[in-house]
């Protein structure tokens, strides 16, 4: 187990166009781990983790413009993939073959993000709707209402009590999903959210904007806790630590940075990156980070235990 | 004093502008230096060099800025070319401000300068990869060019960047994409009429031997001479898209298609010949 924070493997060219969204996924059935990526280049591209080094296992055709957003089920077996060309698309992780394509409508389907149950998968929409999907369906089931601008960003209470989302305009929304009410309405940022992430115990939410800040909320009462500074540039991705004690960011100025959660201090940079870092994300037991950005690389580092 | 001449050193490479406000202020300078000649033993000359040169950076700012909204009234006003010069001018003030090169690349597409608009739109996304509007202009400027596939990138980049503007999915992504189908439209049909014309040249009927007596030879004529109608059709036709984006074969007017309309009618009074 390593005492410091460093970078363990570098996948150059991982894509033939810039990365734009990255998930670290584990399989329930046989614990191995992967990676999905999804690129301007059209693709969806599925990796696994083992030995310390990335090995491709499938490249998934069938977008037929830039994929925005990826995510994996929570048991490992199915990845959800939205592109610019307004559908979003399940694929089987074990065969890599296309389960289904929806169609989520002309500028309907940008980020997605899988239920806690996975039986569902949240995207937003251009009217300031989320609207949810049924895995098992692939049709519509049914959307809440921000009544707000464009959503950018979204993210479940990973106890599945809660639905976050983040708009262009700088807003927050928190659903209770039970009841499909509008719980909170948090004027966050000036500038659009590219990302948001809850602890794992629910409590706390992230929020990163272009306004270079990132923000914490506590959840049950909407306040917010904590704005933090340190990126020079946009913030472009945020992810919780599994064990609650750190959270990892992502930005245009191609850096990567881990923070302490209690302390809401930055303890280490990432300077890898030639250019903007669009993803980054925490392995399921906490050891690893994947980030992956506009030049094309993935990048793999190692987290102090 | 006079002998210590700038001018010496004023190559093809430094721009015109520059020198000039270089000279300008060397005669201010040397005005007040007249004025306060006693003074000049005490002066801190490592400070002095770095506060002109912030004072510097801050005239070329100014100078550039101003240059700039003279460029676009002028640009306004229709008098394109004289817009790119201001604004040329005020590229050598400031050379990172991309959003100098975006105006110019709008213009140059007004007047038809396709190379260099895109060329204007390259530096600016260099400048300030997160403005969108600046990847629009790209891709804009790349769509004239005829780089289809590269506008669809550009455009591609603007709405990851500010997906919230209808006119980039709506006008400039659909409009791109349009294009991108009917060029892979066409390519399909130049290679299917390349696959006919081979077959016409190399007709496999033509390989094997034929009893004369019987129907085979009818049989294997009608095929030759129904590949070369195909043939025909097929250079006669143009690949349209219509207002759905559903890609057509359409044959062209006889106005716009008098060189393949010419080898076929000789051909047809050939036929009718035999």
């Amino acid at each position: 187990m390593s005492t410091q924070y460093s970078i363990l493997f570098k996948q150059e060219h991982a894509h033939d166009d810039a990365i734009w969204t990255a998930a670290w996924g584990k399989s329930e059935a046989d614990g191995s781990e992967t990676i999905v990526t999804g690129s301007l280049d059209d693709m969806v591209k599925v990796w696994k983790w083992s030995d310390e080094k990335l090995e491709l296992q499938w490249t998934l055709e069938g977008h037929q413009l830039g994929v925005v957003s990826v995510d994996i089920s929570h048991n490992g077996a199915i990845a959800a993939s939205s592109s610019l060309d307004a559908h979003i698309r399940l694929w089987d992780l074990e065969s890599g073959k296309q389960i289904k394509s929806m169609d989520a409508g002309p500028v309907d389907g940008w980020s997605v993000a899988f239920s806690p149950d996975s039986k569902h998968i949240a995207t937003g929409s251009h009217h300031g709707k989320v609207n949810i999907f049924g895995v098992e369906s692939g049709k519509k089931e049914y959307s809440l209402d921000t009544r707000g601008k464009f959503i950018l960003s979204i993210a479940y209470s990973p106890d599945g009590k809660y639905l976050a989302s983040g708009a262009i305009d700088g807003i927050i929304n928190i659903f209770d999903i039970a009841t499909g009410k509008l719980l909170h309405t948090l004027e966050g940022h000036a500038m659009p959210i590219r990302s948001l992430t809850f602890s794992p115990d629910s409590q706390l939410l992230v929020t990163a904007s272009d306004d270079g800040y990132i923000k914490i909320y506590d959840v049950q009462h909407a306040n917010l806790a904590g704005t933090l500074s340190g990126h020079g540039s946009w913030v472009l991705n945020v992810a919780f630590s599994p064990d609650d004690t750190h959270f990892v960011s992502s930005s245009s100025d191609k850096s990567v940075k881990v923070w302490d959660a209690s302390s809401r201090t930055c303890i280490n940079t990432f300077f890898d990156h030639q250019d903007q870092v669009w993803s980054v994300k925490y392995n399921s037991n906490g050891s690893k980070i994947v980030s992956a950005g506009d030049d094309r690389a993935i990048h793999i580092y190692d987290c102090p235990s | 004093m006079a002998s210590f001449g700038w001018k010496r050193k004023v190559g093809e490479r430094v721009s015109r502008s520059v020198v000039r406000q270089f000279e300008a202020e060397e005669e201010e300078k040397a005005e007040d230096d007249d004025g306060g000649s006693r003074e000049e033993e005490e002066v801190d000359w490592l400070h002095a060099i770095k506060r002109r040169r912030e004072v510097l950076l801050q005239d070329c700012a100014a100078n550039s800025s101003r240059l700039k909204d003279e460029g676009a009234q002028l640009a306004e006003q229709g008098r394109h070319w004289e817009a790119i010069k201001k604004w040329d001018e005020a590229i050598q003030l400031t050379p990172d401000n991309s959003q100098l090169y975006e105006m110019k690349s709008q213009v140059l597409t007004i007047l038809h300068e396709v190379f260099p608009a895109v060329k204007a739109a390259e530096m600016a996304v260099k400048f300030q990869p997160l403005w969108w509007e600046g990847w629009q202009t790209l891709g804009r400027a790349q769509l004239n060019l005829g780089e289809v596939d590269l506008a669809v990138r550009s455009f591609q980049i603007a709405i990851h960047l500010r997906p919230s503007e209808t006119s980039l999915w709506q006008d400039d992504l659909n409009w791109a994409r349009t294009l991108q189908k009917q060029q892979a439209a066409t390519k399909e049909k130049i290679r299917q009429e390349e696959e006919t014309k081979n077959q016409l040249l190399h007709a496999p009927e033509l390989e094997q031997d034929y009893d004369f007596e019987s129907d085979e030879v009818l049989a294997a004529c009608v095929a030759v001479a129904e590949r070369q109608t195909h043939y025909e059709e097929l250079r006669r036709t143009t690949v349209v898209i219509d207002a759905e984006g559903k890609i057509q074969n359409v044959v062209s007017g006889e106005q716009g298609s008098e060189d393949p309309a010419a080898p076929s009618k000789e051909q047809f009074v050939k036929a009718r010949g035999l």
